[in-house]
């Protein structure tokens, strides 16, 4: 398959009064043409960051890109100049963020904003960039979209908003889309049309998608491969399957676990003990450490590798090692990864919200 | 929007009723009578003139004639000026104040707008703290400091300029270069702190991930955003220039209405303070509320929220 | 680390160990109480800091300067009128205006054989401008502290009740602010003055009447959003008693607004008390504050500058001081910013 994009031992801290955050630290994955990464961890994991980073887009003081490489078509865009840069966002790679309420100018109509991303990158006329902009809301699945580019973000609902931001994110056609958590500030039935347009979209034109996201449910849903992310660090990173079958990293467990599902009510929940460590002071060895219940001695001395368990899936835990005992996942973890085996012929189980 | 006009629209009115009695009870307390400066009368003109101008009145029925007379837009008329109506005191002295408000309004926002947003845009560089050096100085130097300061060195010493009086522009330059020293202070404060925030918006970050430049974002973008709210300094604005035109125009000799009020306030002149204050309290609330209403105008999330109602 | 190293591992190694479940939940970086976070950030303003230093300096000068000084504020002795500034040792340097040299260059100590130094030199009746400037400054700090503390009393009380009752009383409350807003402040200041003899009290009266507004609108405010917050509502679901609300919840965290809020009023007052002497309405000779300095030094610019620039520069000093005090304490406080 086609690399789209690569990142390669990513490192970047933030330098505030306190001393270094170092909140990414040694990034690596591949981007392949027309498939969707999703990138998956608590808040604070570093995966915002790392999407930020690949824009370019992290205010420079107080962040700093310490080491690596993003490679895209040919280009290390950590190496590019700001000018540079500006012709490959919206262009080439595109963003969706978060917040559709505040992700939107309040003071500039739907259309000036779609337009203004054409007439940056596309040699277009006022008329054309006006036209195509209506288009594109109608691709996102906006009515009357000859009304509504007249219109400012207020007047549209946050689903809308989004689906307009989406339309912005494609105006011109990118090769990476780079959504930031797209849904988290939706309702869950929005969530659900969102995702949906996303993936149609994707279809229609063939894009890759970096999904970034915190909630399962949702990469069950949209994702081809799975990058798991931990105290600024990728920990386990293979297709949706394996992640959700066969979850090799501890970390991984518990966040299956702590998953909810309609078919357990009594059961009470999962969850991780203890809180994500300082990247002030990253510690030594494994960072999960001291929230792994099946530490080793080795975890607090030395940062597992990752180690290869097929050739699309790594995992970065001493547990893979040949002299580690063997362990059971949890039962939970068992149970459900029985269960995602069980629903049907779909990818990855169905979608709970 | 309507009925939110119509509601600032009482509020003002109210306000200035409000106003205008107080300023007549307090006048009425005042020590001294307004004919104390003119021992030449005899009692019996005294008795004339205070019974020509109602003074021997009840004091309600004294404040009844006063309204009725306000609301036909009648002041009174000066103790000291020769009996001549306040109207026409206050029409004879506002051009000079007008222009040189006008004047010190258009350059100190000019001035400060540029500032604000250089500072912003150098956020916590050498840059950014001489700016925000230039408007804590401006807003901690009283007006009348520069003004005399001013006139001193580029007046006195260097003989740049006309020391004082109104004859020419080269007169308006330094009342409205010391008038505009506030302006510039408050509104680079208020616009670097704007467009700081909105520098750090989701939307400005939306608009630097399609590929618009470091130019593109702060005028296309981040401008318009921040200076709506500064249309809500403009209040405190018009009374930090109505202060310093009543200093600045005794300093410069400039015969406009500060001045005026300013030796009406010596000479105990009752009537000319009043309609004084009352002109200048409901200048002052005028732009308050055509602010409010602006206010409105601009934002079109309020402009439109209001219209759907 | 290569790939070889990975396989040498020593078994010994791969023992479990067991969590340690107390230090899942430990914090690495050292807990701060509000004010002391607040302390820190204030600390990194060297702006804040040199404001803060200077306005200690101006007020023991304030305070101690009348006192040590030879001459009295109101002594008059036209023999020594108009004289320039003279000190000691600062004399000898040319550039310094102290040489107590007149704008002629002619010293005037020895052409009238005045043994004394006058450090400020003399105002026209011969009162020394040393101790009158310092007495100056305490009566202008002294206003300014007393118009802050009854404005900070008033608005506490009044937005207070406002904003914790609510309902119909926080209506009708705000229907008075709202009209005493628009007024603006410095025509009742004026006409308060113009009724009140001038003099400390008067002014301060006249500051107070409508100054405490700003305060009550701001603590009121507060109340509002605190009030509403899920802590707040949650200690209420608790059973806490208004009380307990009041003093445990809302006052700690309406401290910093007040704090910030009262620093602002304390140079806008010190401007007032001047600008009213400016134009006429102040304090009266032979009483001295910043403001009547300046204006009674204003008058003879042109041949004296120094009887007016030393209390110039005292007055926007102070002001500058508590200005950049206030801006300090307003980003220390503002937990927005807190990171």
């Amino acid at each position: 398959m086609e690399k789209v994009l690569e990142v390669k031992d990513l490192h970047i801290s933030f330098d505030i009064h306190a001393g270094e955050v170092q909140a990414v630290r040694g990034v690596s994955f591949d981007l392949y043409k027309g498939e969707t990464l999703a990138i998956v961890g608590e808040s604070g994991c570093g995966k915002s960051v790392t999407s930020k980073a690949l824009m370019r887009l992290l205010p420079t003081p107080p962040s700093r890109i310490k080491q690596g490489e993003i490679l895209f078509e040919g280009k290390d865009l950590t190496k590019l100049s700001e000018k540079e840069m500006q012709e490959i966002r919206g262009a080439k790679i595109s963003m969706i963020f978060q917040d559709p309420m505040t992700s939107l100018n309040p003071t500039m109509t739907i259309g000036k904003q779609i337009m203004e991303v054409l007439l940056k990158h596309q040699k277009l006329s006022k008329n054309e960039a006006r036209n195509r902009a209506i288009e594109l809301l109608q691709l996102v699945g906006i009515k009357n979209p000859e009304l509504r580019i007249k219109q400012y973000p207020h007047q549209f609902s946050g689903g809308m908003r989004q689906r307009v931001v989406i339309a912005m994110a494609l105006a011109c056609n990118p090769k990476v889309l780079i959504a930031d958590e797209p849904t988290t500030a939706l309702d869950v039935t929005i969530q659900a049309q969102i995702l949906e347009l996303m993936k149609d979209i994707q279809k229609k034109m063939g894009m890759s998608i970096i999904f970034i996201t915190h909630d399962l449910g949702v990469v069950a849903n949209v994702a081809d491969r799975v990058a798991v992310m931990y105290a600024g660090k990728v920990v386990e990173i293979g297709t949706v399957d394996e992640i959700f079958y066969n979850p090799k990293h501890p970390y991984t467990w518990g966040l299956l676990a702590s998953m909810p599902s309609l078919d357990h009510k009594d059961e009470e929940l999962y969850s991780i003990p203890g809180t994500p460590p300082d990247l002030l002071n990253p510690p030594k060895g494994d960072a999960f450490a001291p929230r792994n219940p099946y530490a080793m001695k080795i975890d607090y001395e030395l940062e597992p590798p990752m180690f290869k368990v097929s050739d699309t899936h790594y995992a970065a835990t001493w547990l893979l090692h040949e002299n580690a005992p063997k362990v059971e996942p949890p039962k939970v973890v068992q149970e459900r990864m029985r269960q995602f085996a069980l629903s049907s012929g779909k990818k990855g189980g169905e979608f709970r919200g | 929007m309507a009925r939110y006009t119509l509601q600032r629209f009482i509020y003002m009115i109210i306000t200035l009723f409000i106003i205008a009695s107080a300023t007549f009870f307090l006048m009425k307390l005042l020590p001294g009578s307004p004919l104390t400066n003119q021992e030449k009368l005899t009692p019996e003109q005294r008795q004339i003139i205070l019974e020509k101008y109602g003074l021997n009145d009840p004091v309600p029925v004294q404040y009844v004639n006063y309204l009725k007379n306000l609301v036909q837009g009648d002041l009174g008329v000066s103790f000291q000026y020769d009996n001549r109506p306040v109207t026409e005191l206050i029409g004879e002295r506002i051009g000079p104040s007008a222009q040189l408000g006008f004047q010190a309004l258009v350059f100190g926002t000019i001035v400060g707008l540029l500032l604000g947003i250089f500072a912003a845009v150098r956020h916590n560089t050498a840059g950014d703290y001489a700016a925000t050096v230039i408007s804590v100085l401006g807003i901690s130097i009283p007006s009348f400091v520069f003004a005399a300061l001013l006139q001193y060195y580029i007046g006195v010493k260097l003989q740049l300029l006309p020391v004082a009086f109104w004859e020419g522009f080269e007169y308006t330059i330094m009342p409205t270069l010391a008038l505009s020293m506030g302006v510039i202070a408050n509104i680079a404060r208020f616009t670097r702190t704007e467009m700081l925030e909105v520098l750090s918006s989701d939307y400005i970050l939306t608009a630097r991930a399609k590929g618009v430049s470091q130019a593109g974002v702060i005028f296309k973008h981040a401008i318009r955003n921040a200076l709506i709210p500064i249309v809500t300094i403009l209040g405190p604005m018009a009374v930090n220039l109505m202060t310093g035109t009543l200093v600045v125009e005794q300093i410069f000799a400039v015969p406009g209405l500060g001045e005026q009020f300013v030796r009406s306030i010596n000479l105990n002149d009752y009537t000319v303070i009043m309609g004084t204050t009352l002109f200048y309290s409901a200048l002052l609330i005028l732009v308050i509320f055509i602010v409010d209403i602006l206010y409105g105008v601009i934002d079109p999330r309020i402009r439109l929220a209001g219209g759907k109602k | 680390m290569n790939k070889l190293d990975y396989q040498n591992l020593s078994p010994e190694l791969f023992q479990p160990a067991p969590v340690n479940t107390s230090d899942q939940e430990k914090i690495n970086r050292p807990s701060l109480t509000f004010w002391q976070d607040a302390w820190i950030r204030l600390r990194k303003n060297k702006g804040a800091i040199a404001g803060l230093i200077m306005i200690i300096i101006l007020t023991l000068m304030a305070i101690i300067a009348p006192m040590t000084s030879d001459y009295s504020y109101k002594e008059q002795d036209l023999k020594r009128a108009k004289l320039p500034p003279k000190i000691p040792v600062l004399e000898n340097i040319s550039w310094l205006p102290f040489d107590g040299k007149d704008a002629n260059g002619v010293d005037v100590y020895e052409q009238r054989g005045i043994k004394e130094y006058y450090w400020f030199g003399t105002d026209d009746l011969g009162r020394d401008l040393w101790t009158r400037t310092w007495y100056g400054a305490r009566i202008s700090l002294y206003i300014a502290l007393l118009a802050a503390v009854i404005d900070l009393l008033i608005g506490v009380m009044y937005g207070g009740i406002s904003g914790f009752y609510g309902g119909r009383v926080d209506n009708v409350m705000q229907r008075i602010i709202e009209i005493l807003v628009g007024i603006p402040n410095l025509i009742v200041v004026i006409l308060f003055i113009l009724i009140l003899e001038p003099g400390i009290i008067s002014i301060t009266i006249a500051m107070v009447i409508t100054g405490w507004v700003t305060m009550a609108r701001i603590v009121r405010g507060q109340i509002l959003k605190l009030k509403n917050m899920e802590y707040v509502l949650a200690s209420r679901t608790l059973g806490a008693t208004n009380s307990r609300l009041i003093f445990k919840h809302l006052i700690p965290n309406v401290i910093g607004p007040i704090i910030i809020t009262t620093m602002f009023t304390i140079p806008y007052a010190i401007f007032t008390e001047a600008f009213l002497s400016f134009i006429g309405l102040g304090i009266r000779p032979p009483e001295a504050s910043l403001g009547s300095l300046v204006s009674e030094g204003y008058k003879s610019i042109q041949t004296f500058p120094h009887m007016m620039m030393i209390p110039a520069i005292v007055i926007s000093l102070l002001i500058l001081s508590f200005n950049l005090v206030a801006d300090g304490l307003r980003d220390a406080l503002d937990p927005k910013m807190r990171k």
